[in-house]
């Protein structure tokens, strides 16, 4: 029995370490590292840096909020893939989400509070209504959707640079920047420090996808379809439907997101802030990173968010430039790639590279590997 | 026991010295044998799948290994393809003892694999496919004329005709199969291992093949064949072996043995073969269709009636798949009327025609029938999940997922370690018992099935088939599409052929005989149809 256990146990942990979420990570640092040595800094001290930096007392806050915007968009790009679609709108359905919410901020009668209401739904509207004309385009037109939401993004982001340059540009300023909100029209900070109530719907909004995945009829249809889409459409899961209301929902998260940052400081709309730290590729970046599991998500999310903000700090205590954590988590995703290509390495041979017809599943082909998928982390 | 052939291959007649002792070790006079097993023992998580396995063939031979879903059949040629490593035993070829890594060292020892499903460029022609990865070079570049020589020598020697310039996309599965075979005499195979090699060939093919194989043995290659017909191992093979639950459980030579006794080696029990089943009593029409056409079927005419099994026989190809998916709402109909207890569905979504009464087992159970990838408990949940396992409120409790495959992993003997493997896991026979139990527990008025027991076990064949008689005599309506006669003969109430995307010929059950129909399947002659008003006309009116 013991030996069993153990057995058990060390399977489960050899499944685990040959995961390719571990892999990846684990890649991703060590050639970090080797960078590091190579340009004769100490890595250990970098990493260091990267941490204490970050979870520090001076830096959680920084990651808190970052995290917000990182988990908001990880979760919007997490939620279509889980059923195997990929909306790369992500920065145009974020941006008009922030400008929908800076113009209701800046006009709406309500007294604050509700406005601050108001101006979340309006922003998660405009995203939802953006990306679901991206489904359109692929239900109705066959444009396939990575292609539809990309090409949208880019008219989104240059209307409301039109806007800010323009109709809504704060009078007298040299910056491409709204008026500032109203005062008492923001989200409520906790204490003192930049971290807001944003956080708080973010991660309620993690809840509600951990909930959906597992717990409802709708959750399971979304995976069946990301798993074998053709098995969904069999059993009468409707595709198109589906694709609409997924993309809505991710857009609806992205927009949320850009109100979220409109909503808290700098409390206006600033051309290029919402997209400039590229939260949607490290957003995506950790979706994937996930195989789009929610819990594993939201931690990959936090990984995300920590390494940039201890990239910042580490270039300030050591000689590190930040842009290494970008280089990390770009060999994350090569990597993760590569290993979601070819996920057999002992059996990695000619035979493999599956001509013609879909291989079938041979038995074992990566059960571990694809439990540790699902569940990811 | 001596496992001599009764017929051994002329060209082999020194092997034939060999006949040694069981399990013994290669003999030191004579030529040891083409594969030898050793205790070769594997394990999963939960499972044994291969236990103490002892497996001697000889050089010329056809070798079957028979046994149950899941018996450990598929596993064992994984482990001496070098595609599984054992945790203990030895391999031993021609009598020296080796150790595969990979598959590409069991090639360069000889061994050759056809897998089930064909490993093939459709997009090149069949004399690159062959060379593909053992080019023959000229001045480094890939010489083309020899590769279509040796491809024309090859099929020459051993009677495989095929065109070298045909592209493969373009090619039926049977001259697909010769391709692979080829493909590994071209690269020196000596023994040639077939995982279910007919279980997607026509009859005519199936025999074509099987010539093949013994022009293979006559010239003193080996061929260990992995099948489920009792038909072919007896006609074809010179040895058998019987694996049970991972275990040997016989070894039998051909000729002494029957049909019979190979079922009762691997069941444990008394099995009994191509039973026909008692008519069924029809009630109302439930499936009615009219004039239906779709791209590859035309103007078919049919109804199924309550308490009745109608099958669908064919030459794989001729529009069966077609006409089912378009009665399941997967591939649009472009004229004819379709009816579902008397509601037009010509126009309904596949949703809207599983909500009307309408349960489907495709044919091709890892691409549409399940989701590899997913646990057994999800697979066994789907269609379900709207209806009885889930609230109003569209929760669905992972406890009720659970509890529903439980359910029906026991009531369909569905063998698998627990509910949360992964689906990929299963042995292919325990695949399509996880689809069939999960869409025969619809319930639904109308059940299209496809092929239900290809490449299933004897056991579980008499299972299933016991399973389609209960459903329909529930009062339910089943229409069979199945490339298996006796499978059809056996189940079905009325008889309708397909040829070319028509149906050509239909037949009560007393008058469909064996020549009849495989005449009608080949395009012969429509025999004239019966009078019964409901039976379709054989041509098209
Ligand atoms: N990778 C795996 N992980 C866990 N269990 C496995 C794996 N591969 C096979 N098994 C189990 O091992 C047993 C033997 O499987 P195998 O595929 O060898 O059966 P088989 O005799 O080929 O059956 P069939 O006739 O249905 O093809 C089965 O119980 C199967 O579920
Ligand atoms: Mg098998």
């Amino acid at each position: 029995m013991a030996v069993d256990s153990t057995g058990v146990l060390a399977a489960r942990a050899k499944g685990a370490l040959r995961s390719p979420v571990t892999f990846s990570v684990v890649a991703g640092l060590v050639i970090g590292a080797l960078f590091l040595v190579g340009t004769g800094a100490d890595p250990l001290a970098a990493y260091g840096a990267v941490v204490t930096g970050s979870l520090g007392g001076d830096g959680i806050g920084a990651t808190l909020t970052t995290g917000t915007s990182v988990l908001g968009l990880a979760l919007a790009l997490a939620i279509p893939l889980r059923a195997g679609l990929i909306n790369l709108g992500g920065d145009g359905q974020l941006v008009l989400g922030g400008i929908a919410a800076a113009v209701t901020g800046l006009y709406s009668p309500l007294p604050a509070p509700l406005t601050v209401v108001l101006a979340l739904l309006a922003g998660t509207a405009a995203g939802a209504a953006y990306a679901a004309l991206a489904a359109l385009c692929e239900n109705r037109f066959g444009v396939p959707l990575l292609v539809s939401s990309l090409l949208l993004s880019y008219p989104a982001t240059s209307f409301a640079s039109y806007l800010v340059r323009h109709p809504l540009k704060e009078p007298g300023s040299s910056l491409p920047q709204t008026r500032r909100l109203p005062e008492g029209v923001a989200l409520p900070a906790f204490g003192t420090s930049t971290v807001t109530a944003g956080l708080v719907l973010v991660l309620l909004a993690a809840a509600a996808y951990w909930f959906a995945d597992r717990r409802t009829a709708v959750g399971y249809e979304i995976r069946m379809t990301g798993l074998n889409p053709r098995f969904a459409a069999y059993a009468g899961v409707e595709r198109k439907g589906l694709t609409l209301r997924l993309m809505a929902v991710s857009g609806g998260l992205a927009g949320l997101v850009g109100s979220i940052g409109v909503l808290s400081f700098p409390y206006r709309f600033l051309d290029g802030s919402l997209t400039a730290p590229g939260y949607t590729w490290t957003g995506l970046t950790a979706a994937l990173l996930a195989a789009a599991a929610p819990l594993g998500t939201v931690l990959a999310a936090f990984f995300f968010a920590v390494l940039q903000v201890g990239g910042l700090s580490m270039e300030r205590t050591t000689e590190v430039p930040r842009e290494l954590t970008q280089v990390l988590q770009a060999i994350v995703i090569v990597f993760l790639a590569a290993r979601l290509r070819f996920p057999r390495p002992r059996r990695t041979r000619g035979e493999d590279r599956d001509p013609g017809a879909p291989e079938p599943p041979t038995p074992g082909s990566a059960v571990p590997g694809s439990a540790a998928q699902r569940e990811a982390v | 026991m001596t496992r001599r052939p009764s017929d051994p291959p002329a060209a082999d007649a020194r092997a034939a010295e060999a006949g040694a002792a069981d399990g013994a070790p290669a003999a030191v006079a004579g030529l040891p044998p083409a594969v030898e097993l050793r205790g070769i023992t594997k394990r999963f998580p939960g499972t044994l799948a291969n236990d103490a396995v002892h497996l001697t063939v000889r050089r010329g031979e056809i070798h079957a290994l028979m046994g149950e879903n899941g018996a450990g059949k598929s596993t064992l040629m994984s482990v001496l393809y070098g595609m599984e490593r054992p945790d203990a035993g030895s391999i031993l070829i021609d009598g020296r003892e080796v150790s595969f890594g990979s598959p590409g060292a069991a090639m360069a020892a000889g061994l050759g694999m056809v897998h089930q499903s064909f490993k093939l460029f459709d997009s090149l022609t069949v004399a690159e496919n062959v060379v593909y990865r053992a080019e023959p070079r000229r001045f480094g570049l890939v010489d083309r004329a020899a590769a279509r020589r040796r491809v024309r020598g090859l099929a020459a020697e051993h009677g495989l005709a095929v065109d070298p310039d045909a592209r493969v996309g373009d090619l039926p599965v049977g001259l697909r199969q010769r391709v692979e075979i080829l493909k590994l005499l071209h690269r020196g195979a000596r023994t040639l291992i077939l995982d279910e090699p007919t279980a997607v060939l026509t009859p005519a093919e199936a025999d074509a093949l099987f010539t093949v194989l013994r022009s293979l043995t006559a010239r003193g290659r080996t061929v260990i064949l992995v099948t489920h017909k009792l038909r072919e191992v007896l006609e074809a093979s010179d040895n058998v072996t019987v694996l049970r639950d991972g275990r040997v459980v016989a070894r039998l030579r051909t000729a002494d043995t029957s049909g019979a006794g190979i079922a009762a080696a691997m069941t444990g029990r008394d099995v009994e073969l191509d039973r026909v089943h008692p008519a069924g009593t029809p009630g109302e029409v439930v499936l009615d269709v009219e004039g239906l056409s779709t791209a590859g079927v035309h103007d078919v005419r049919l109804s199924v009636r309550a308490g009745e099994i109608v099958g669908v026989a064919g030459v794989a190809g001729n529009g069966q798949s077609e006409l089912v998916e378009a009665l399941a709402g997967l591939r649009p109909v472009t004229a004819g009327r379709v009816a579902l207890r008397g509601g037009d569905i010509t126009r309904a979504s596949a949703t809207e025609r599983r909500a009307k009464g309408l349960a489907y087992v495709p044919e091709d159970r890892h691409a549409v029938g399940t989701a590899p990838a997913a646990s057994v408990a999800d697979n066994l949940a789907m269609g379900h999940h709207r209806t009885a396992l889930s609230s109003r409120r569209g929760l669905l409790p992972p406890s009720a997922v659970r509890a529903h495959a439980r359910e029906l992993v026991g009531r369909f003997g569905v063998k698998a370690a627990t509910p949360d493997v992964p689906a990929s896991s299963l042995s292919g026979g325990n695949l399509q018992k996880l689809l069939l139990g999960r869409e025969l527990a619809h319930g639904a008025p109308l059940l299209l099935v496809e092929q239900p027991t290809r490449g299933v076990d004897i056991g579980a064949v008499q299972a299933i088939h016991d399973e389609l008689i209960a459903y329909r005599d529930a009062g339910h309506a089943v229409l069979l599409v199945s490339a298996e006669l006796s499978e059809i003969r056996g189940l079905a109430d009325r008889i309708l052929v397909m040829y070319e995307g028509r149906v050509t010929a239909a037949y009560d059950r007393p008058d469909a005989d064996e020549t009849a129909l495989g005449l009608a399947m080949a395009g012969g002659a429509p025999a004239p149809a019966p009078g019964t008003p409901d039976t379709p006309a054989p041509d098209g009116d």
